[in-house]
């Protein structure tokens, strides 16, 4: 099928972004989730606004604390070291094994999370990191909770994501991920975190969850069928095999 | 209307904005190489080389690939891992209705241009992406890692630079240097006396001329402007490049930062020297960063670099030393000396 026609627009600063995205309007950046989503006209936008250009979407800053990453840095930069790890490899581990090549190309950080699959990796991975989340409207909200529901976050309608800011683990912290789906690429059906100080329970069909321990999933998830508790309880706990072996 | 450049070619289409690449290619351009199986990123057939990195054409819009390099089976006859994928594929019938071979090649030839010689496991998880119903895939894997054992050397796909414009209020702005993702120490002992050494060493036009392959272009307070030449193995790049130059005088040290660009490679790196005594001579301690992203960053593991950069700073060090009697610096090394280097960077990091 092909999409329904809509006008396409590319914003060069954030106020053009702001001025383009008035009601009827879809921001863009890697096109990665929207592109089937329009090409099976599960989106109808009236027009596009390709904000991948944007130059404060782009790039990255360091501090001694933060890494903050811009908001359209693609899977496959972060995959490939072309922007600096403060995780001790948990978030390249992760980028590589999101979607194919040819797709983690294309799709970016900040669509990921703005897309709020649940099944997604991004936000996962950055409710366990701890992240916060930076906005056009000049807002910093944190990655836990950001994902409200199933495709829809905290965002307000024409806001969009500028980056995210990743607390640097400590040096040679460990990390476990477990990643359960049925073939390469493809989202998840489990996702279990482990950071040096937290767990996380992931791909739940609702926000990604912290737990103190894993016997808590049946109480932490009640939304989850049984043997959905019982993927994720597999998930979490290899995390934190992972992570201590 | 829209001007796509495909296959080294300008071409002005009237596509309304709703239409993908991979139309573009097949309705507008004629180009019907390129398959389309799901138009929705899952299958792999339509996958074409966009600014030399592989893309799923069916979700990337026209309009948005105006003023990239679109390559597509048709424009890879010429290529020669291509060419020695279709030998390969031929012989490991690793095609039977042909369907999902255009994306199959784009797929393999990124698979063996990034990655080089990698196994069967690696190779099957990097097709992943790439749908096959007739040949069961083994042909394929096969046929791909044949052509990745020789590890040909080609034009590997240019990378999408880091970069970010200073501009907007929100956080993010250019990348500072303390980013360097690779970074390492080295010294050499110098006979000349702390002074002497460090007389060469402040003067920007004597010290660069005694580092082969670098040239001084312009300076300006601390802006300087030249470039370096710098080959390994079958890659040789000359970066052409801005940077920062201080000086210390009172702790004899130096430090220069910059970044810069040749073709699909670019540069970004820092050296800080410094000079301290060391019996009758002196000691010259320099501390490195930098980063590498292109074709030439797949060299730049540490211990690799480590062989080269130790390589050219005793030739510095060497020249430093003859520039200080009064002799004119040596022409840059010729590819032999660097290979050279290459080959002990390797048996190092075996060792
Ligand atoms: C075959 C296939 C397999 C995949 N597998 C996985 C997987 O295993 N794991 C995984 O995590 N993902 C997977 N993905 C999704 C992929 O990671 C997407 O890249 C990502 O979800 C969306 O990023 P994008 O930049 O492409 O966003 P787009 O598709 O451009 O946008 C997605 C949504 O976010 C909005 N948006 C985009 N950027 C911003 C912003 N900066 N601020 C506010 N709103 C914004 C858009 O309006 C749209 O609603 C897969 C995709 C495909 C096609
Ligand atoms: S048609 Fe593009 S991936 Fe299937
Ligand atoms: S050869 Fe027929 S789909 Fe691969």
């Amino acid at each position: 099928m092909k999409p329904v026609a809509f006008e396409h627009a590319t914003a060069a600063t954030l106020d053009e972004a702001r001025a383009l995205l008035t009601t009827g309007a879809k921001p863009m950046a890697g096109g990665q989730s929207l592109g089937p989503m329009l090409n099976l006209r599960l989106v109808r936008p009236e027009r596009l606004v390709d904000i991948k250009r944007v130059p404060g979407l782009r790039g990255f800053t360091e501090t001694e604390t933060h890494l903050t990453l811009g908001a359209a840095t693609t899977h496959a930069e972060i995959e490939d070291g072309r922007v600096p790890d403060v995780t001790n490899g948990l978030m390249r581990h992760v980028a590589g094994g999101i979607a194919y090549r040819a797709v983690r190309n294309r799709g970016t950080l900040g669509g990921s999370l703005a897309h709020a699959d649940p099944a997604a990796d991004w936000p996962s991975v950055m409710a366990a990191l701890g992240a916060t989340i930076l906005t056009s409207g000049g807002r910093r909200l944190p990655a836990d909770g950001f994902l409200r529901a199933p495709f829809t976050t905290a965002l307000e309608p024409g806001e969009i994501i500028t980056a995210v800011e990743i607390p640097r683990q400590p040096p040679g912290a460990r990390w476990g991920y477990c990643k359960i789906n049925r073939k390469i690429g493809e989202f998840a059906k489990a996702i279990g975190i482990a950071t040096p100080t937290r767990l996380l329970a992931g791909a739940v069909e609702g926000p990604p969850t912290l737990l103190d321990r894993v016997e808590d999933i049946p109480a932490r998830l009640p939304w989850l069928d049984p043997a959905a508790q019982r993927l994720a309880a597999i998930a979490v706990t290899r995390a934190q095999a992972m992570r201590d072996s | 209307m829209i001007t796509l450049t495909v296959n080294g070619e300008a071409r002005d289409i009237a596509a309304p904005a709703r239409t993908h690449l991979a139309d573009a290619l097949r309705e507008h351009c004629g180009l019907t190489g390129t398959h389309l199986g799901c138009e929705q990123g899952v299958c792999g057939a339509c996958t074409v080389l966009v600014d030399g990195q592989p893309m799923r054409s069916c979700l990337i819009y026209a309009h948005e690939a105006a003023g990239m390099e679109v390559t597509t089976i048709e424009g890879l006859d010429e290529d020669p891992v291509a060419a020695a994928l279709r030998d390969a594929f031929n012989r490991h019938h690793a095609l039977q209705c042909g369907y999902c071979t255009p994306g199959m090649m784009v797929t393999a030839r990124d698979i063996v241009t990034r990655l080089g010689a990698v196994d069967e496991d690696r190779i099957r998880a990097e097709l992943a992406g790439n749908l096959c119903r007739c040949t069961g895939y083994r042909g394929i894997v096969r046929a791909i890692a044949e052509v990745a054992a020789t590890r040909p050397a080609l034009p590997a796909p240019a990378p999408r630079p880091v970069v970010a414009a200073p501009a907007a209020p929100p956080p993010v702005a250019v990348a500072p240097a303390a980013a360097l993702t690779n970074r390492l120490e080295h010294a050499e002992t110098l006979a000349l006396a702390p002074d002497a050494a460090w007389a060469i060493l402040s003067d920007p036009a004597r010290a660069v001329a005694c580092l082969p392959g670098a040239r001084l272009l312009h300076r300006e307070g601390e802006a300087i402007a030249g470039e370096i030449r710098v080959a390994l193995g079958p890659l040789a790049a000359r970066f052409a490049g801005e940077g920062t130059l201080r000086f210390d005088a009172a702790t004899r040290t130096g430090e220069l930062r910059g970044r810069g660009a040749e073709g699909a490679n670019a540069a970004e790196g820092e050296v800080i020297w410094r000079v301290e005594p060391d019996g009758e001579g002196s000691r010259l301690h320099l501390d490195i960063g930098w980063r590498l992203t292109g074709p030439l960053a797949q060299f730049s593991r540490p211990s690799l670099v480590r062989g080269v950069v130790a390589g050219l700073a005793a030739d510095f060090a060497r020249n430093l030393e003859g520039a200080a009697r009064g002799q004119a610096p040596p022409p840059a090394p010729g590819l032999w000396s660097l290979l050279r280097r290459l080959v002990r960077g390797w048996f190092s990091r075996r060792a």
